[in-house]
């Protein structure tokens, strides 16, 4: 039971990281109907720079976080403005284009931050509670808590915010809202750059309890995605559901089946998807053919 | 043709060549180059061929090359012998890798052939029977005889071999029958399987064929290295695989194969800048996506239409009006009507479809006798497009029954349909894109079941008559509808009218006893629509039954010898033409309440006119004009 409750415990904290990377998948999803395969290494780029910053330049960790959200943010404004002419045109054109990025993404950060890796230290150092004889990292309890904020702003966001509801209405009907006078393209650069964001979010928090490095994004993106799946494509409670979900799954492979934990995850997901493709919180999108 | 044969020729002289000019470092390049070439034709044909996006290419070459790799160190089998089963084994997990692709498409597969790739490099990089990190080393030497294959040179006569035997299967399948389905598969999976493509099969196949090139490019492999080790199965070079095949062209095997061979070349070119190699092929796939979405091989085709352009001012569709036309359509030979009395060849009993809340069809029966033009009218909105997804096996419906020809079809897929002789077209046009106007009938007269595939694999001579009596059909049908010129043109170049009349076309291709018309007249000019009145009758005195969707009141009056009418998803009205316009319900469902009030009792009308137009239209007002196709939404609910 203890052990139980433990794993648990560990699997929240990176299912938390997990929903972060989800959120941020789904927002451009819903907003473009793109499915941003250069996430992932965007997030990775978020965790060198939060680190660089941090360490290197010895910013307070907040203070580093932001300024990492700022850097992502503008990578997503760019990947945002390039991919444009095939927004709600060829799908997996834009998949591709995507993935094209985040090959140059690992590039651009071997390039800056070389092949090896970093460890963060937790900016947190104080030792962990004991409750109910359940060891929780108090740098765990600090993501959770990152995580829920972000989580209950981006809530808030769309729907009291006027950019947030513009931001509904194009995922919507896209024509339709530019009938009614949205700028959908400032709109979508909007929301990549939000996404971005959550990326870096993602990746700077999950610096100090990963390994830092270039394929840092592969481990952190494929699983974000799969728990935005498992939650529901484009659905913000989804991704929180679907986030938790492959985190403590993740926690419990570790656990029970080591080496293999990837493998075993991804065969419960891949079976999990079969039995429901629209996720969670998913509307239905598999034609029957 | 003889230029083509020349370039082969020269080409296959080249390759023969090659090595004599090649020192041994660089024949060990080319050698992996032709394997990547391997592995990105499977992927062209997954991916760019049938649509179905395949990121665990990567795996299935790493299952070829270890299963060989561990049945000759492990188990003792022979190089060959462990070949064989290697190919198999990896044919058995890109089965199981496309079971997904059965229930999920696009980004949803990528993701989950990416995460079980990824499962696959776990286990490799973990298990003991595979080595771990370590790898797997000591693989024994493939022997043939009389020719030694420790040579590198000599190997690379029997990759050439093996790769030029892969590219010509290749192009076999995707310029016959499977290719063709799968394309279509590609373009418009529905209208793919009301053509009668079995859609779950293909995906499968598409999978199979994948995996087979990544199975023999593992053993391939293993047989050149004679070691294997994760980090040549790894995500990253899944990338560069991806790379080589946008680059090259996805849609085109060759395109494919010179992606491959191109981006080995460079990236060994560049190995000492290897990172800076990376950042540029990530650039270039970027730019290709966005300004180059064909790839290298989309370019000349490009280039042609740009100075065909330039040259012509207007374009290529000015340019083509002047040679080709529309010629006029050769009715079929009529056949005896069967008598009324026969059983209905469509019956719908008590239909009801639900969309969550909204009840599209509420206890709808409807029967249709052999031989009939069956009109079906109705308000927009009134569930029309609904009735006729759920015939053609789209939609299940919620309760109620549908017979076709005796059977019980309330279940039934599109394509089993399609098998049973329901055609159908749609509402707005979906006809396959990217396939040529002979293509798109070619796909619906195919009536082979796509387990005959096994004739690629051992009678390939079979294919090839197969193809030539379909081509032959393909050619009559085309004449028949008059549209020989475009036969070679992509249907999205023509004039709406035309690819109205290839729809047509293309349903009639697949010999139907049962052709439903959603909205055919939809779009047309008068004259047009004179044409379209002039097929539907030779269509129904061929012997074949048709059930059309109309808004235009004058062709349904003057074609049809009943009408259904339809209003907020149930029947209330069918009769003669001349007694539906006259039923006060009708009236009321196109003009409301109030206005029945005013209107004085219709007159019954005349018996319907031979004319198609001008046509008695419903007493009391005009009828609904005929809406654009792109306004409705019906059918894309």
């Amino acid at each position: 039971m203890q052990e139980t409750l433990q794993t648990l415990v560990g699997g929240l904290s990176l299912g938390a990281v997990y929903a972060l990377v989800a959120m941020g998948f789904s927002l451009v999803y819903r907003t473009m109907g793109l499915v941003n395969f250069a996430h992932a290494d965007i997030a990775m780029i978020g965790a060198y720079a939060a680190s660089t910053f941090y360490l290197t330049h010895r910013l307070p960790f907040a203070v580093a976080m932001v300024v990492a959200i700022a850097v992502t943010a503008a990578i997503g404004l760019v990947i945002e403005r390039v991919l444009r002419p095939l927004e709600n045109k060829d799908f997996d054109l834009m998949l591709i284009g995507t993935i094209g990025f985040g090959i140059v993404l690992q590039a651009v950060a071997i390039l800056i931050w070389g092949t090896t890796g970093r460890a963060v230290r937790s900016p947190l150092p104080a030792a962990p509670l004991d409750l109910f004889g359940v060891r929780v990292r108090t740098y765990d309890l600090l993501v959770m808590a990152v995580a829920a904020l972000a989580v209950l702003g981006l809530a808030w966001f769309l729907a009291r915010t006027k950019r947030g509801a513009a931001m509904q209405a194009v995922a919507m009907d896209h024509e339709a809202a530019t009938a009614v006078g949205i700028d959908v393209g400032r709109s979508n650069a909007l929301a990549f750059s939000i996404g971005a964001g959550l990326a870096a979010l993602a990746g700077g928090l999950v610096g100090p309890m990963l390994y830092v490095d270039a394929s840092l994004g592969g481990a952190l993106g494929i699983k974000g995605f799969a728990a935005a799946m498992l939650g529901g494509f484009g659905s913000i409670p989804g991704a929180v559901v679907g986030g938790l979900a492959i985190g403590v799954l993740d926690s419990y492979a570790a656990g029970h089946f080591q080496g293999y934990s990837v493998l075993v995850t991804f065969l419960v997901f891949t079976a999990a998807i079969m039995i429901r493709p629209m996720g969670v919180f998913g509307e239905r999108t598999v034609s029957r053919a | 043709m003889k230029f083509r044969a020349a370039t082969l020729g020269a080409l296959a002289v080249a390759a023969w060549l090659l090595p004599y000019g090649l020192g041994s470092y660089s024949i060990h390049v080319v050698n992996i180059a032709l394997i990547y070439a391997l592995l990105a034709i499977g992927m062209g044909l997954a991916m760019g061929v049938s649509g179905q996006i395949n990121l665990a290419q990567v795996a299935f070459f790493g299952v070829g090359a270890y299963t060989l790799a561990i049945l000759t160190t492990d188990r003792g089998y022979g190089f060959w012998a462990a070949a064989v089963v290697a190919v198999l084994a990896t044919v058995a997990t890109g089965l199981f890798v496309g079971v997904p692709a059965l229930r999920m498409q696009s980004h949803y597969l990528g993701i989950v052939t990416l995460g079980l790739a990824l499962g696959f490099i776990n286990w490799i990089t973990n298990a003991s029977v595979t080595g771990g990190a370590d790898g797997i080393s000591g693989i024994p030497l493939p022997t043939l005889p009389g020719i030694d294959l420790s040579s590198e040179y000599l190997y690379y006569y029997l990759e050439l071999v093996v790769c030029a035997l892969g590219l010509g299967f290749g192009l076999f399948v995707v310029r016959t029958s499977l290719g063709r389905r799968l394309r279509a598969m590609r373009d418009d999976s529905l209208a793919a399987g009301a053509m009668g493509a079995e859609i779950p099969l293909l995906r499968m196949t598409a999978f199979l064929l994948a995996s087979l090139y990544g199975g023999l490019a593992g053993v391939l492999y293993a047989g050149l290295i004679r070691y294997v080790a994760p980090e040549t199965f790894s995500i990253g070079n899944m990338f560069i695989l991806l790379a080589m095949v946008i680059i090259g062209g996805r849609r085109s095997l060759v395109g494919c194969v010179v992606g491959a061979i191109g981006l080995t070349l460079v990236r060994e070119w560049l190995s000492d800048f290897s990172t800076y190699a990376q950042l540029g092929y990530g650039v270039v796939v970027v730019l290709m996506v966005v300004f180059a979405p064909t790839g290298l091989a989309g370019i000349p085709s490009r280039a042609k239409e740009f100075v065909n352009r330039r040259r012509h001012g207007h374009g290529r569709r000015a340019e083509a009006d002047d040679r080709a036309r529309l010629r006029p359509f050769q009715p079929y030979e009529a056949v005896e009507r069967p008598s009324s009395t026969a059983e209905p060849l469509l019956d719908i009993r008590s239909v009801t479809k639900d969309f969550r809340g909204l009840r599209a069809l509420d206890d709808v029966s409807l029967t249709v006798a052999p031989g009939e033009i069956r009109g079906i009218v109705g308000p927009n909105g009134s569930g029309k497009t609904t009735l006729f997804n759920v015939i053609s096996g789209f939609y299940r419906a919620t309760s109620g029954q549908v017979r076709f020809a005796g059977r019980t079809t309330t279940t039934a897929r599109p394509y089993t349909l399609s098998l049973l002789g329901v055609a159908r077209t749609f509402q707005n046009l979906r006809l396959f894109g990217q396939l040529t106007v002979r293509e798109n009938i070619l796909v619906a007269l195919d009536r082979t079941r796509t387990h005959t595939i096994w004739q690629y694999a051992l009678w390939q001579p079979g294919v090839v008559r197969r193809e030539r009596r379909l081509r032959r059909r393909a050619q009559e049908l085309l004449e028949r509808f008059g549209l020989a010129d475009f036969a070679e043109s992509a249907p999205g170049s023509l004039p709406y009218g035309i690819q109205r009349r290839i729809e047509i076309a293309r349903a009639m291709a697949a010999r139907p006893r049962l052709l439903l018309l959603d909205e055919p007249a939809a779009g047309l000019n008068g004259e047009e629509v004179g044409q379209l009145a002039g097929i539907v009758r030779s269509i129904r005195d061929s012997g074949t039954t048709v059930v059309l969707i109309e808004h235009n009141m004058g062709l349904v009056m003057s074609l049809c010898e009943r009408v259904t009418v339809l209003s907020g998803g149930g029947v209330i009205a069918e009769g003669t033409p001349a007694e539906v316009v006259a039923a006060p319900e009708v009236i009321e469902a196109y003009l409301g309440d109030s206005a029945l009030a005013d209107v004085p009792r219709p007159q019954p009308v005349p018996a319907p006119a031979p004319a198609p137009a001008p046509a008695p239209e419903p007493p009391g007002g005009s009828p609904p004009p005929a809406s654009p196709p792109s306004a409705s939404k019906e059918a894309s609910r």
